[in-house]
């Protein structure tokens, strides 16, 4: 369980400030953090991977605290378990899949690290491009891959910054299924966030709505169709 | 003269580059990756050769490491030698004038890194220096390569902060520029000629070179 509390506030160049004020919790399954742009959705992700720092609060993987203002703890970004999926993605242009995916694999023997990789390659069904440079891949296998590594690392949980935003319409129910049964298959919580209302709805389960930096609702609902 | 020329210059380069490669990654990664006060004051004075008469920064050389000088007197009264009009006095002078080339590109290409990659590998566990040598150089190496290569050719060349420091003495500290300079003041255009030649065409390559390298990007 993902419990996060964090206060922060963000000033942009022109003097204008942002501030999140979030309390929530994320348990097994998918929970959906759903928000406009500037609602403080992305902002919650870097905080709980430790990419930024709160000004105050609390943030908990189970009973492992990341970070804790009132006990000066802080743990570094690299010692979170934590998978990250960028909007982007953000695979390294220079390493091929199979490279990729072995990367953030936490083991020191390299045999281990492309066993791994070979496995989460056949869990996406992805072994095709196992030889390909992101630039070679369509957006589906990129983000495939992209979802790959961060599970090959081994999460606690994992948080994906709108996955499906550089994706077309059409694989985008298919890789939604493939999210929801990797999901299953890995008991890892994971925290989905978009601004996109019927991919909310489509992924059910556990809802969380930021507004302003605010959390207005908290929900529990059934799945509804793309 | 012409083949001691070519041996010294090669000796000399060669060993310049390497320094320069290394020390002006190391500052190009300073200057690319971290804040502290001064850092663009301490780009200016590394950069400054780039622009300062070669004869002015060779003179700064002697006022710190000749015999008499700032750093140069220590090490004489403790071993009686002195890096002036040595060998190791045109290494010197090519490395400080190579250095701005280096540290320019270097520092650029470190810097057009998209964040985002370092910030992925971070996530994924690993270190800033396994980051940087794993994620940051790979990505950069076009830039750095072209500094070297930039590097090289500039050491080659250099003349007038050798000449300070090193002096123009045959088999010992004259290199190729300076050979032409002496073959030229002695009415031997062959020789003159001949240096000119090899020295044009490398630099010609290495312009060529560098072009093309920062010309195709492999990667986005």
């Amino acid at each position: 369980m993902l419990t996060v509390e964090v206060k922060k506030t963000l000033s942009d160049n022109r003097g204008e400030s942002f501030t999140l004020d979030a309390e929530f919790s994320v348990n097994s399954g998918i929970t959906t953090l759903l928000g406009a742009s500037g609602s403080g959705k992305t902002t919650t992700l870097r905080l709980i991977a430790g990419i930024l720092r709160p000004d105050e609060g609390l943030i908990a993987v189970g009973s492992q605290i990341y970070f804790d203002s009132t006990r000066k703890i802080d743990l570094p970004i690299q010692a979170r378990r934590v998978g990250f999926v960028f909007q982007d993605y953000a695979l390294f242009p220079h390493l091929t899949a199979e490279q990729n995916i072995a990367y953030g694999v936490r083991s020191e023997n390299k045999k281990s690290k492309l066993d791994r990789a070979a496995e989460m390659l056949a869990l996406f069904h992805i072994e095709h491009v196992r030889r390909r440079f992101p630039r070679e891949m369509s957006g589906g296998e990129q983000q495939r891959v992209a979802l790959a590594r961060a599970l090959a690392s081994d999460p606690a949980v994992v948080l994906l910054d709108e996955p499906l935003s550089a994706v077309d319409v059409e694989t985008r129910g298919r890789l939604l299924d493939e999210i929801e049964d990797v999901q299953r298959k890995s008991g890892v919580p994971f925290l989905y966030v978009t601004h996109n209302h019927a991919e909310a709805a489509r992924l059910g389960e556990h809802r969380i709505t930021l507004k302003d930096g605010r959390v207005v609702q908290e929900e529990t609902s059934l799945k509804k169709p793309l | 003269m012409i083949w001691s020329a070519f041996k010294l210059s090669l000796l000399v380069v060669s060993i310049a580059t390497v320094v320069v490669g290394v020390v002006g990654l190391a500052f190009a990664f300073l200057l690319a990756k971290r804040n502290f006060r001064g850092k663009e004051l301490l780009d200016a004075v590394l950069t400054v050769p780039l622009v300062l008469p070669p004869t002015v920064t060779g003179y700064y050389l002697i006022v710190l490491l000749g015999r008499r000088g700032l750093i140069g007197n220590y090490v004489y009264d403790l071993t009686g030698w002195s890096v002036t009009f040595t060998w190791l006095g045109a290494v010197v002078a090519a490395v400080v004038v190579a250095l701005p080339l280096m540290i320019k590109a270097s520092r650029a290409s470190i810097e057009s890194v998209n964040p985002q990659y370092e910030t992925a590998s971070y996530v994924l566990g690993k270190s800033r220096l396994e980051t940087f040598f794993r994620i940051t150089l790979p990505l950069a190496r076009r830039g750095i390569l072209a500094g070297l290569i930039l590097s090289f050719a500039r050491a080659l060349g250099e003349f007038g902060a050798t000449l300070m420091i090193a002096g123009n003495i045959p088999g010992r500290t004259q290199t190729m520029p300076l050979a032409i300079y002496e073959a030229v003041a002695s009415g031997d255009n062959e020789q003159a000629g001949l240096l000119a030649l090899i020295l044009t065409v490398v630099s010609v390559a290495a312009v060529y070179l560098t072009n093309r390298l920062s010309r195709s990007q492999a990667y986005g």
